[in-house]
């Protein structure tokens, strides 16, 4: 009897406190979003004067003049159709690539796959003036094609990187099966391997989803013209150099990180399923 | 089937009208790139009087943060995309090297036409940050490269409502380092926080240090030790270091000023809870937007000495530099001219808060602003000095500073550590 209370007290106990640091992790992760979304519904000087998390006042018009002030109309349409293309193109071509440098055998293929790997550790803004040179010379400048073309390129080794992985464990035999049932080498990826990969494309369509969602310098270098630009660039319409529109930039902020939520929500399925297999991996 | 024949035929059109070339208006156009968040609604008011008064079509284009911004113009530089009219963010040596690459045009000629009509409008202060004189470090020909659109001042605000509870008349701030002393000696009694800044970021101590350096021993001392020519831990110098160990011991610094950021001391002031600041004439939009009714005034650091003049940092607070290739160069000329005139100032820093660069401007503008803008008569700045110190003899100075505050230094030992790292360093510098 003894026993089993001091098992009972023990196991409470250790839960008590998994769940006391689950909870203040929780709470630090989710505590800036409410902060943001709170910000969003005061003026800026009750943002600096009042401290509390309900706002005496609900400013739900900071909503209507982020999106007008922000101009946030045109650039959410850009930015969800460079996301889209962006991940698309990014998913296609890294599962190709990945599947590629798995299963086939061609001169170079470790080679190439390095050069890839290498690309990963060039820190992002140390390309920006290279790609801005490559794209002039390419008269892709200022258009959302060279800037979709970039996001791509920037996408590519880590995604080749995670796809390879779980391609290099796919069992061998099943792409057997499907050879004997008449499928081509492009069938197979299409049929098999990429059916199977569904928890990586997952965590590989979240992870550039974010990416480019998120991105707005090199979007603020390759374009001039502001039609073009994504929703982020918007946001620092409300960040001066010593001043800042809290209120709005917050509501901006609110705005912009619902889509990205939605993602996220609808492919937690799967990215839980993806990382529990290891397709994460460093 | 349909839909995603749709969703094609939407993309399409999205890249094709990307891809089109942007219809030719007979009309000239002047392009500008700018960071300046804050003033955009402003220059996009005025583009459009430019153009209802010219025909002339003025496109502003934001490009912010600042950061990005360098990064984009430093791109189009590289690949000659720049627009006609652009500003360069960073220090001189960064300006010079546009220069060089025959990315500026030199508007001395433009400055200088009518009896020198349109440079004698300007703060000559504001302008001397982009002017290279002769025989310049950099090698650049002398002349002007730049307009200066608005200008800043970094110099003390005070509370005028914690004045009137100290019994302290609210219009007559403190002229004396002993007057702001003895107010020190009255906020500590009263239980009160004295002097907010951001010393947690050094460059400011190194700024309100400076401006007593030139009051107590003259611009040419103080460049003579820049020099090596005047050691650190000459009498001046010590008396320097001191007036921050008085300042401490008096209570007129506010409690972990130290390590305070500028923004929580803005935070600090803005909310009535600190007598004084130390702060850039940015503040004025800064304080608006964190408290409206805020009731302060600007004043010049307390002076320590009646020897020489007191000192304040200050200067061009941004400029815009005509692109050298420009085939515009004649209309942007006329835009700039017109957009540093009078009207167009008064109403740039009654609508952003910023001062204006034009010293005409001043009557037509808010009375916190003029203080500030009075400020430049004695505004001086590193950049526009012609020597630069050694930045780990201004990190040593600085942090030496900031251990006289919290008194872990005597203002004789920072002498005495700073002078020994400034003659390790020009050690080096022989050496090589």
């Amino acid at each position: 009897m003894k026993h089993a209370f001091y098992y009972k007290s023990k196991k409470v106990a250790i839960n008590t406190l998994i769940h006391i640091f689950l909870l203040s992790v929780s709470v630090t992760c989710l505590y800036p979003l409410l902060w943001m979304i709170v910000s969003s519904l005061k003026t800026q000087d009750m943002i600096f004067k009042d401290i509390s998390l309900i706002p005496h006042q609900f400013r739900l018009e900071n909503y209507v003049l982020a999106w007008k002030e922000g101009g946030f109309g045109r650039n959410f349409f850009n930015s969800i159709i460079y996301t889209v293309s962006v991940v698309f193109g990014i998913v296609i071509i890294s599962s190709m690539a990945a599947y590629a440098f798995s299963r086939l055998k061609f001169m170079g293929s470790k080679f190439l796959f390095i050069m890839f790997m290498a690309a990963m550790m060039i820190p992002i803004p140390g390309s920006f003036v290279a790609l801005y040179v490559l794209l002039n010379k390419l008269h892709l400048r200022n258009t959302p094609i060279g800037y979709i073309l970039c996001m791509i390129n920037v996408g590519l080794s880590t995604s080749i990187f995670l796809l390879k992985t779980f391609f290099d464990k796919m069992p061998k035999e099943l792409e057997d099966a499907a050879r004997i049932d008449g499928c081509s080498k492009i069938g197979i990826w299409w049929h098999v391997a990429l059916p199977l990969a569904k928890p990586v494309l997952a965590v590989v369509v979240v992870f550039n989803a974010l990416a480019v969602w998120n991105e707005y310098i090199l979007a603020l270098i390759i374009f001039d013209n502001r039609q073009f630009m994504p929703l982020q660039v918007a946001l620092q319409t409300f960040q001066g150099e010593f001043v800042t529109n809290y209120p709005l930039l917050m509501a901006g902020l609110t705005i912009t990180a619902l889509p990205i939520i939605i993602v996220y929500l609808l492919m937690q399925k799967y990215i839980v399923k993806g990382v529990t297999q290891g397709a994460v991996v460093g | 089937m349909r839909r995603r024949g749709l969703g094609i035929i939407l993309f399409l059109l999205f890249v094709i009208s990307g891809c089109c070339p942007v219809s030719v208006d007979s009309k000239p156009s002047i392009s500008v790139w700018h960071w300046m968040t804050d003033r955009d609604p402003a220059f996009q008011e005025l583009a459009k009087k430019y153009e209802a008064l010219t025909g002339v079509k003025v496109n502003f284009e934001l490009y912010a943060p600042s950061d990005a911004y360098s990064q984009k113009i430093r791109a189009a530089a590289q690949g000659t995309n720049l627009p006609d009219v652009f500003g360069i963010l960073g220090e001189k040596r960064d300006f010079a090297s546009f220069i060089k690459a025959g990315h500026i045009l030199d508007i001395t000629s433009y400055m200088e036409a009518n009896n020198s009509n349109w440079k004698n409008n300007f703060f000559p202060k504001a302008l001397a940050v982009n002017e290279f004189g002769p025989g310049n470090s950099y090698g650049i020909k002398p002349g002007i490269f730049g307009v200066p659109i608005d200008i800043m001042t970094i110099q003390m605000v005070y509370n005028k409502k914690l004045f009137e509870q100290l019994g302290l008349n609210p219009n007559r701030p403190p002229k004396t380092l002993q007057e702001f002393l003895d107010i020190g000696v009255k906020i500590r009694a009263a239980g009160m926080q004295g002097l907010v800044s951001g010393w947690g970021e050094v460059w400011m101590i190194d700024c309100l240090a400076n401006n007593y350096a030139f009051n107590i021993m003259g611009k040419d001392k103080v460049l003579a030790t820049i020099r090596g020519e005047v050691a650190y831990t000459d009498p001046d110098w010590v008396k320097v270091f001191s007036i921050f160990k008085r300042m401490q011991d008096s209570g007129v610094l506010a409690k972990g000023l130290v390590t305070m950021i500028n923004k929580s001391a803005e935070q600090i002031f803005a909310n009535e809870k600190a007598v004084f600041a130390f702060n850039g004439s940015w503040c004025v939009n800064v304080y608006k937007g964190m408290n409206p009714s805020l009731e302060y005034g600007a004043m010049l650091p307390p002076a320590a000495s009646s020897q020489y003049p007191m000192a304040i940092w200050g200067g061009a607070g941004s400029s815009f530099m005509v692109n050298a290739r420009s085939k515009n160069k004649e209309e942007v000329v006329k835009f700039l001219i017109w957009l540093t005139d009078q009207d167009q100032q008064a109403y740039l820093a009654q609508a952003t808060n910023n001062l204006p660069a034009n010293k005409n401007s001043l009557t037509k503008i808010p009375e916190i602003l003029a203080q500030f803008a009075r400020g430049m008569d004695y505004a001086t700045h590193p950049n526009v000095w012609g020597v630069s110190e050694f930045s780990l003899v201004i990190e040593a100075f600085d942090r030496g500073i900031q251990s006289i505050i919290i008194g872990e230094k005597s203002p004789e030992q920072v002498a005495s550590d700073v002078q020994k790292i400034k003659e390790r360093e020009m050690a080096k510098k022989r050496a090589k």
